[in-house]
C-alpha cells in the first residue's frame, strides 16, 4: 500500500476524550481535516470515534437504502481496527464536503460506488486508529508498538496474556503520531471481510424499530399534503382556500411552487381536507403528450440526426458494403417509475435562521440546495438529517420531495412532516427514460463483421444540474443557482464528468468486431426524468443483448457459442459466461413448454452472466428459474452480493413483465400497485446466485443484476416460440 | 368519536374521527411507528397487523371497525426482551435488505404460523403473496419462514399471539 497516510489522515482530539480519526481522499489534499469543537463541524469522508466508555461509532457516508452500505462499510473500517463490527456503531452522515462521492463530487449515494469507493480509504482509516491505540499500549507497558498486537477490541501484551481494552487507551492514543505508511491486512488475514456474517441493520429492521423518514416525530408536528398538477406544467388558477381551511383539523390552504398545500393537525384529516380541495388549474403551458407521441418524436428526431458519434472503430459503411447481409432492429422502452415501498416523504422545520430537514435522501447535499430554493436560506443554514431509506433505487438523488417540504414548512413555522399518497408518488415520480434504440449489423459468411447502434432519448443530466451544480459549490449565492446549472450543462465533459446515463452499457459493447459505430440522437419531450437502478444501462442492455441474440439466431449459432466466440478476448466476460452456461446446464433439453434465453453484460464494473429459463402459464409469462454468474471483484460480504443480485434480477425481472408508464394528453395514467405491480412471492423464480472468488479490487452489485436479465427473458421467450419481442414490457401473447 | 381498543394488550382509549384509517391512530396517536404505510389502498401489506388474531391492511381499516378489538402489531410481537421465533429466524437469515416492508411481512407469517405451524411450501408462498418486497427479498422470507415452520414441532417459544 504506498499511499502516503498523511494525504487523507488526521487525527485529533476531540470532546469529551475521545479519538478522532478523519480523512479526505487521495486527490483532496489540501482540505482541512479533522474536527473543530467550536463549529462543531466535521471535515472527514468518513470518521471514527472512541470514547472512553469503549463505545466506537462510524459516520456512514454513504445513505443504507436496502443496498447494504450499513454493514459492508461498517466491515471495512472494523477490518484494520480489529474490532467485530457488530461492535460498532454506525451514524448517517451530516452534510459536509468531506463526505462527498469522490467520483461525483457531491455527496450522494448511487452508481453502485459505495464499496469500490470506500475500499482503500477505510481500511486506512481503520489501520490508522488501531496503530495507534497499539503505540499507546505500548508506550504504557514500555515495550515495543511492534510486539503488540491488537484483537478484538483490546491491545494484547507481547507477553499474551496482558491486554487493555482500547477505551483505556483513548486519550493517550489521541497524542500518538504515526510516522510511514501503514499496510493494510494481507488478504489471508482477513476475519471480517470475505466472510459469511449477519447484517448490522437486521434486528432493527425485525422489530419495527428501524426509523425512516416517514417515521420521524416532533414536538407540535403537524402534516402537509400536496395537490400537484396532473399535468407537468400546469399552475394553480385559483382553489377553494376558504372552504378547505373551514375543515376539521386544517392549519393552512397554500399555494406553493409545485401546487397547493394543505396542512393539518393530522395527517388523516390533511387527506379529507385536500379531497375538498377544487383547484382550477392553468393548462397553458402544459406538456400534452401522449406516449405515443414520444415516441413518434423519437423516431422523428432518429430520422433527421443520426446523433453525435459516441464510439467509431474501423467503418461500418465498408462493413454494410462488404457484408453479405445487413440486420436491422428497433427497440423501444417505457418511462419507469420507482415505486419504493416507502412513499416520498419529508419533514422539515423553519425556525427564522435557519431550517432543519429530516428525509430519507440519496443526496443530502442536494437537499440543502432544494430546501434553499424554498426558503429565504442559504445552503448553510439547513442542516439535513439522514434516515434510513425505504427503497431509493435512483428516486431519492433528487430532491423534489425535500423542496416541497421545506416550502410547506417555511410557511407553517412549525415541524411539519409532508407525505405522499402512493398515486402521488407514481404520477408525479421522475421516471426512467423512456428510449428508442436502432441497430444495424452487418454479417458475411455468419462472422458478424459491424455494429451499428443508435441510442434515441434524453440524457438525464439536463434535468439533474439544476440542484446538483449548486451543490457542488455551496458558497454560491442562490440568484446564480440557474446560471450554476447552464454553467455545469456546457461544462459537461470538460469541468465535469460527460453525462453517460443515455449511452452507458452501448459504448462498452464489449464483443470482438472490426467496425462499430454508436451514436446518441439527443432529443427530450419533456417528461421529469432520473436515475433508475441501473438507468442506462438497463435499456442499453436490452438492446444490445436481444440484437446479439437476433444476430447469432441469424447466423444459426447457437446464442451461447455465438457470444462465446466474440468474447474470447475479455477473460472476466468469458468466465461468468461460461459459469452460468455450465450451472443452467445450457446444452440439455428443457421441460416441455419451456425455454432458455441468456444474456451477458457488464454493468458498474461488474461482470454478469444470467440463464433464464421460462415459459407460458396461463395466458402468462412464467419465469421458473434464473441462474447468474456474477465477478464483482473482492466480496465483502457474501450475503449482501447474493442479496443484491437476486434482488436486481426480481426488479429487472418486474420492469421486463410489467413495468410501463403511460401517458394520456400529458396525463400520468398509472397510480397503484394494481396498474403499476411489482412482481410478488408467487411470482419468484428460484435464483441461483454464483460468485466468482476473485482477488480484483471490489465493484457495485446494487445495480448489475438489473440489466442482463431482461434480455434474458426476452431471448427465453423467443426460443420458446419464435416470436422476436422488440419492446417493453414483454408479452405473452406477442 | 371515543374510541377504545387493546393494542399489544394494553387498553387505548381515544377521541378520534371514525373513518381514520387504523393505520395512522397506530403510527401517529399511539406512536407505533413500526406499523408502515405503502399504498393505502390494501394492495401491498406493508400495513400489515392482528385485528382479532387476524391480519389486516390497517390502512384499510377504519379506527371504528377495530373499536373494542384486540389488536397486535410488530411491536407487540415479542415478549419483552425475548423476540418473536420468525423475528430471530429474520435476523439469522439477514432478511431485510431496506426493511420498510418487513414488518407487514413478518407479521403476515405470524398470523400463519399461529394458525398451521407446519405449513407447506405452497401454503406460506400463498400466505405471503400479499406482501410486496420491492428490494425481492422473497427467497429469504421463505427460508426464514420455513425455518421456524421446522423448529415449531420441537417446541419452540412463538412470542405473544393474539
Amino acid at each position: 500500500m504506498a499511499m502516503n497516510r498523511r494525504n487523507f489522515l488526521k487525527v485529533s482530539a476531540g470532546a469529551s476524550g475521545s479519538l478522532m480519526v478523519s480523512m479526505t481522499l487521495p486527490g483532496c489534499a489540501g482540505i482541512q481535516t479533522g474536527y473543530e469543537p467550536d463549529t462543531g463541524e466535521w471535515r472527514p469522508d468518513a470518521w471514527l470515534e472512541l470514547t472512553t466508555d469503549d463505545e466506537v461509532f462510524f459516520t456512514l457516508a454513504r445513505v443504507e437504502m436496502g443496498q447494504g452500505t450499513y454493514t459492508g462499510l461498517t466491515t471495512l473500517i472494523a477490518e484494520e481496527l480489529e474490532i467485530q463490527p457488530e461492535r460498532i456503531t454506525p451514524r448517517f452522515a451530516p452534510v459536509a464536503p468531506e463526505y462527498r462521492n469522490p467520483l461525483y463530487k457531491l455527496q450522494l449515494t448511487g452508481g453502485s460506488t459505495s464499496v469500490a469507493t470506500s475500499w482503500e480509504p477505510l481500511r486506512m482509516a481503520g489501520a490508522e486508529a488501531r496503530q495507534m491505540l497499539v503505540m499507546a499500549a505500548a508506550r504504557v507497558w514500555s515495550v515495543k508498538a511492534a510486539e503488540c498486537q491488537a484483537s478484538e477490541g483490546r491491545v494484547v501484551h507481547p507477553n499474551g496474556i496482558d491486554s487493555m481494552a482500547y477505551g483505556k487507551l483513548v486519550a493517550l492514543a489521541a497524542k500518538e503520531v504515526v510516522r510511514g505508511d501503514i499496510a493494510l491486512k494481507p488478504r489471508s488475514e482477513w476475519k471480517y471481510i470475505g466472510k459469511q456474517r449477519g447484517k448490522l441493520d437486521a434486528r432493527a429492521k425485525s422489530t419495527g424499530t428501524a426509523v425512516y423518514g416517514i417515521d420521524v416525530d416532533l414536538p407540535d408536528m403537524v402534516y402537509g399534503v400536496v395537490s400537484r398538477p396532473p399535468r407537468r406544467g400546469g399552475r394553480v388558477r385559483d382553489f377553494n382556500a376558504d372552504q378547505v381551511r373551514a375543515m376539521p383539523g386544517v392549519l393552512d390552504v397554500f399555494e406553493i411552487e409545485r401546487g397547493v398545500a394543505v396542512v393539518a393537525d393530522k395527517y388523516w384529516r390533511a387527506r379529507k381536507a385536500q379531497d375538498a380541495l377544487q383547484i382550477d388549474w392553468d393548462f397553458s403551458d402544459a406538456v400534452s403528450l401522449s406516449t405515443g407521441d414520444v415516441f413518434d418524436s423519437y423516431r422523428a428526431a432518429a430520422d433527421d440526426d443520426p446523433g453525435e458519434s459516441e464510439r467509431s472503430e474501423g467503418s461500418f459503411a465498408s462493413a454494410m458494403e462488404a457484408g453479405d447481409r445487413v440486420i436491422e432492429a428497433e427497440y423501444a422502452q417505457p418511462y419507469l417509475a420507482h415505486a419504493t415501498l416507502e412513499p416520498m416523504n419529508a419533514t422539515a422545520w423553519y425556525r427564522g435562521d435557519r431550517m432543519e430537514v429530516w428525509a430519507p435522501t440519496q443526496a443530502p447535499d442536494l437537499g440543502r440546495v432544494a430546501a434553499a430554493r424554498a426558503t429565504d436560506l442559504g445552503p448553510d443554514d439547513i442542516i439535513i438529517n439522514t434516515t434510513f431509506l425505504g427503497g431509493g433505487f435512483g428516486r431519492r438523488l433528487t430532491q423534489d420531495y425535500i423542496e416541497e417540504a421545506a416550502a410547506v414548512a417555511y410557511r407553517t413555522g412549525r415541524p411539519v412532516k409532508v407525505i405522499w399518497s402512493r398515486e402521488e408518488d407514481t404520477r408525479h415520480d421522475l421516471y426512467r427514460p423512456a428510449m428508442l434504440h436502432r441497430m444495424k449489423a452487418s454479417l458475411s459468411g455468419g462472422e458478424l463483421t459491424g455494429w451499428h447502434h443508435q441510442i434515441v432519448g434524453p440524457q438525464i443530466l439536463d434535468w439533474y444540474v439544476r440542484n446538483a451544480a449548486p451543490a457542488q459549490y455551496p458558497w454560491a449565492p442562490k440568484f446564480m443557482y440557474d446560471t450554476l446549472g447552464s454553467v455545469g450543462l456546457m461544462a459537461e465533459g470538460i469541468a465535469t464528468p460527460k453525462d453517460i446515463s443515455a449511452i452507458e452499457g452501448a459504448i462498452e459493447y464489449p464483443y470482438q468486431v472490426a467496425n462499430i459505430d454508436i451514436r446518441h440522437t439527443h432529443t427530450d419531450p419533456g417528461i421529469p426524468i432520473t436515475w433508475w437502478r441501473s438507468v442506462g444501462y438497463s435499456h442499453n442492455g436490452f438492446a444490445v443483448e436481444t440484437f446479439m441474440d437476433e444476430l447469432a439466431h441469424e447466423a444459426g449459432e447457437d446464442p451461447f457459442q455465438f457470444r462465446r466466440r466474440l468474447i474470447s478476448h475479455e477473460p472476466r466476460h468469458l468466465e461468468v459466461l461460461e459459469r452460468a452456461a455450465r450451472l443452467a446446464d445450457w446444452q440439455s433439453p428443457v421441460p416441455d413448454g419451456r425455454a432458455r434465453g441468456l444474456a451477458l453484460f457488464r454493468s458498474f464494473g461488474t461482470y454478469v452472466a444470467q440463464v433464464v429459463e421460462a415459459g407460458i402459464e396461463n395466458g402468462a409469462v412464467r419465469v421458473y428459474r434464473v441462474t447468474c454468474s456474477v465477478d464483482c471483484g473482492q466480496v465483502v460480504n457474501p450475503r449482501i452480493v447474493e442479496d443484491q443480485i437476486e434482488g436486481g434480477i426480481l426488479f429487472g425481472l418486474t420492469a421486463a413483465l410489467y413495468g410501463e408508464i403511460t401517458l394520456q394528453d400529458g396525463e400520468v395514467q398509472q397510480s397503484n400497485f394494481h396498474d403499476y405491480p411489482l412482481m410478488r412471492q408467487y411470482e419468484r423464480p428460484e435464483v441461483l446466485v454464483d460468485i466468482v472468488d476473485s482477488t480484483e479490487a471490489p465493484t457495485g452489485v446494487g445495480e448489475p443484476g438489473v440489466p442482463p436479465v431482461i434480455p434474458a427473458l426476452g431471448n427465453a421467450l423467443f426460443a420458446l416460440n419464435g416470436k422476436r419481442q422488440r419492446s417493453l414490457p414483454l408479452k405473452a401473447n406477442a | 368519536m371515543a374510541v377504545s381498543l387493546t393494542v399489544n394488550g394494553d387498553e387505548r382509549s381515544l377521541d378520534i374521527e371514525g373513518d381514520t384509517p387504523l393505520l395512522w391512530v397506530l403510527r401517529d396517536e399511539l406512536g407505533l411507528k413500526g406499523t408502515k404505510f405503502g399504498c393505502g389502498a390494501g394492495l401491498c401489506g406493508a400495513c400489515t397487523v392482528h385485528l382479532n388474531g387476524q391480519p389486516v391492511r390497517s390502512c384499510s381499516t377504519p379506527v371504528e371497525m377495530a373499536a373494542g378489538g384486540q389488536v397486535v402489531t410488530i411491536e407487540g410481537l415479542n415478549d419483552g426482551d425475548q423476540l418473536h421465533a420468525l423475528q430471530e429466524a429474520w435476523i439469522e437469515h439477514g432478511v431485510p435488505q431496506c426493511g420498510y416492508c418487513q414488518s407487514g411481512q413478518i407479521m403476515s407469517a405470524a398470523h400463519l404460523l399461529a394458525n398451521n405451524p407446519a405449513p407447506s411450501r405452497e401454503e406460506i408462498v400463498a400466505a405471503m403473496t400479499g406482501n410486496l418486497c420491492r428490494c425481492g427479498t422473497y427467497s429469504r422470507i421463505i427460508a426464514a419462514v420455513e425455518s421456524v415452520a421446522g423448529a415449531e414441532s420441537s417446541g419452540s417459544s412463538q412470542g405473544r399471539e393474539a
